[in-house]
């Protein structure tokens, strides 16, 4: 089922190497081994590139089609551009094709000893259950990954930058530096209410991903969350901090869903 | 499934009866319906006896309210009651429970018929058993189309939910952060004034099919969920500046850019049914890569709607080994007969309302309901 997209995306890409890592609702993820227009991409990887396709979806009418996947993929690319100024480590896009949902992209992420890519997520599972002991997992090495997450996710907050999908996998490690990917759902809010959501959804992923240890992992994020606002590079970071985590506890209360008339 | 369902089962007898009573919106329906002993299977289906509806229709432009609804439903259940036992070939008294819509729902409306299924009960001192709306039609589905595990779109008047079921609970996945999908069309045709009769939904649906042209509108997905009350807005005002009957202003006209055609109300229906589909089949394509799963199960009253089937299966047929199922009017517009075989289920792992323990709530959301009969 997947093959007839990629001969859609390789007509708009003949002759490059394709090879799928991932499929969500949305977009398929490829790796490939060409730059677009550099031999020599002053990028850490030099051989190994990204390439995330939204394919057409026959369903929606034509008109509707166009303007989603043009409109989505732009909001992702200015949003990866604006990380990118601002210092925040994330992929740089190295090509967009906006009416055919294209972008090419760093790669990023090692692999893990078990040959998984290094997410957040394979990489506390490789803990958990490759290594699968107690003390590794809760050691030092991990609370600092979690440290540096919460930290990266302030940055973002801190900047009215809204992630919208934080999961374990939407999070990769360098070298436990973590680097956010997939801003498929971001959006810019300054108000408390939406950055809480956004750490909520991260702490609902990170329970049903790794619920044995979950308790630790968010307590360090946190961590990592209030330590960036208290930090001077901003202004008022500690209001806004007591802000968002006053509506953390509201929208842990109500959830994600209100009730509602039927 | 291993669930015991059969340590209610009156002896002797090798099958069980139930009586649903529906009324949470403007139709009345109520439906009898039959299991037999054992679990339920593609060979031990469930049977229905008798299923009759009556709908309380309102002229062009006026929506149903609440308590003309409720005289509507006072009127006629007695009426109904004793057509479906007709029906059927059903006494009161070879019933084995009384099942009724405890909510979601207009409270009016709600509260008229569950005053006919008390007296019932004590008429022929049966059982009661509260049924939570969404549930019954997510169960009758799954029974009419032998979908094992899908996930459902459930999309009515008053509801818009994608649910999946785990752990003994239907959970919602997504759902409308405002109004609801059938809100949305009937208000609509208000706005065009498009008869009610048979279903303003349904008119909709046909005055789409002669539309070409699209008509720009917002697209509103957040994440799994979605918005509507933008979009209704948005055309609201387009049909207003295109067919308004105020004398001082003169209409506007508009043009569809590639054909110089003239917008007509057809159009309207059409580009309102397409981004509004859309945006359905997009949130359930979300839940469906979110669970990992490949079947989907279309239910309530916009269900029946051609053209949101036709983009499902889409959708659908661009998933491995995907699935969709759909019911046909009887049993996706609310009816009785899906009460009555969710209370059914309820009853025979055992779950019956006490009479003080029978009121009805507006507000009963889909996952508060604790799915006793499966357990896989």
């Amino acid at each position: 089922m997947t093959d007839h997209i990629i001969q859609q995306v390789q007509v708009h890409l003949p002759n490059i190497p394709l090879e799928v890592v991932s499929q969500g609702a949305e977009a398929l993820v490829f790796q490939t081994s060409v730059h677009p227009y550099y031999s020599k991409p002053c990028l850490p990887h030099q051989d190994k590139f990204i390439i995330k396709f939204r394919p057409r979806k026959p369903y929606r009418h034509p008109k509707i089609d166009a303007a989603i996947t043009k409109n989505r993929t732009i909001g992702e690319v200015k949003f990866m551009a604006k990380l990118t100024k601002l210092g925040i480590k994330a992929p740089s896009v190295i090509l967009a094709d906006f009416p055919n949902g294209i972008i090419w992209m760093e790669y990023l992420g090692k692999k893990l000893p078990n040959g998984d890519v290094s997410s957040l997520k394979n990489w506390l599972w490789y803990y958990e259950k490759v290594l699968a002991d107690e003390s590794l997992c809760l050691g030092s090495e991990v609370q600092q990954a979690c440290i540096n997450v919460g930290l990266l996710i302030g940055k973002l907050h801190l900047n009215d930058m809204i992630h919208g999908d934080l999961t374990s996998s939407n999070i990769l490690l360098e070298d436990s530096e973590p680097v956010l990917i997939d801003f498929g759902l971001s959006s810019y809010s300054g108000m408390a209410e939406d950055k809480a959501v956004d750490l909520y959804v991260l702490e609902r992923a990170m329970l049903s991903t790794h619920s044995k240890y979950s308790d630790h992992y968010v307590k360090w994020l946190l961590q990592g969350y209030e330590q960036i606002h208290g930090s001077k590079e901003f202004r008022s970071g500690g209001k806004k901090l007591v802000e968002t985590l006053r509506k953390l506890d509201e929208v842990r209360l109500r959830g994600r869903k209100r009730s509602m008339l039927g | 499934m291993t669930v015991d369902l059969d340590q209610y089962a009156k002896p002797g007898k090798g099958y069980y009866l139930a009586l649903g009573l529906e009324g949470s919106a403007n139709k009345l329906g109520v439906g009898i319906i039959k299991h037999h002993l054992g679990q339920l299977s593609s060979t031990n289906r469930a049977e229905v006896l008798s299923n009759v509806r009556d709908t309380y229709i309102t002229p062009p432009g006026e929506g149903f309210l609440p308590r003309d609804t409720a005289r509507h439903h006072r009127n006629w259940v007695v009426r109904i009651i004793k057509k479906a036992l007709v029906e059927g070939n059903v006494r009161g008294t070879d019933l084995d429970c009384i099942c009724f819509t405890q909510g979601p729902g207009m409270g009016a409306p709600l509260q008229s018929v569950v005053i006919a299924a008390r007296t019932l009960s004590q008429l022929w001192n049966l059982p009661l058993v509260g049924v939570n709306h969404c549930i019954g039609h997510i169960e009758m589905g799954r029974e009419i189309t032998g979908a094992h595990n899908p996930v459902v779109l459930y999309v009515s008047g008053g509801n818009t939910q994608v649910i999946a079921y785990s752990d003994q609970r239907y959970r919602i996945f997504g759902e409308t952060l405002d109004i609801a999908i059938g809100n949305c069309l009937d208000r609509f045709a208000r706005t065009l004034m498009i008869p009610n009769e048979p279903a303003p939904g349904y008119n909709i649906e046909q005055m789409a099919k002669k539309g070409k042209h699209l008509v720009s509108l917002p697209y509103t997905v957040k994440g799994m969920d979605l918005s509507m009350s933008g979009i209704l807005a948005n055309i609201d005002q387009i049909a207003k500046d295109l067919f308004g009957k105020a004398k001082q202003v003169k209409n506007k006209q508009l043009i569809d850019e590639e054909t110089g055609e003239p917008i007509t109300s057809e159009d309207l229906c059409f580009s309102l049914q397409e981004v509004l589909f859309s945006m359905l089949v997009e949130i359930t394509e979300r839940a469906l890569a979110h669970v990992n799963s490949n079947q989907v199960l279309i239910v309530g009253g916009v269900g029946s709607n051609e053209r949101l089937q036709e983009m499902m299966k889409l959708m659908i047929q661009d998933r491995k080994n995907g699935q969709i199922y759909a019911t046909d009017e009887r049993f996706c517009i609310d009816n009785g007969i899906m009460i009555a075989h969710a209370g059914l289920l309820s009853y025979r792992t055992g779950q019956t309302n006490d009479l003080w323990n029978t009121v009805c709530t507006q507000r009963f959301r889909t996952d508060e309901v604790f799915i006793k009969w499966r357990d896989d």
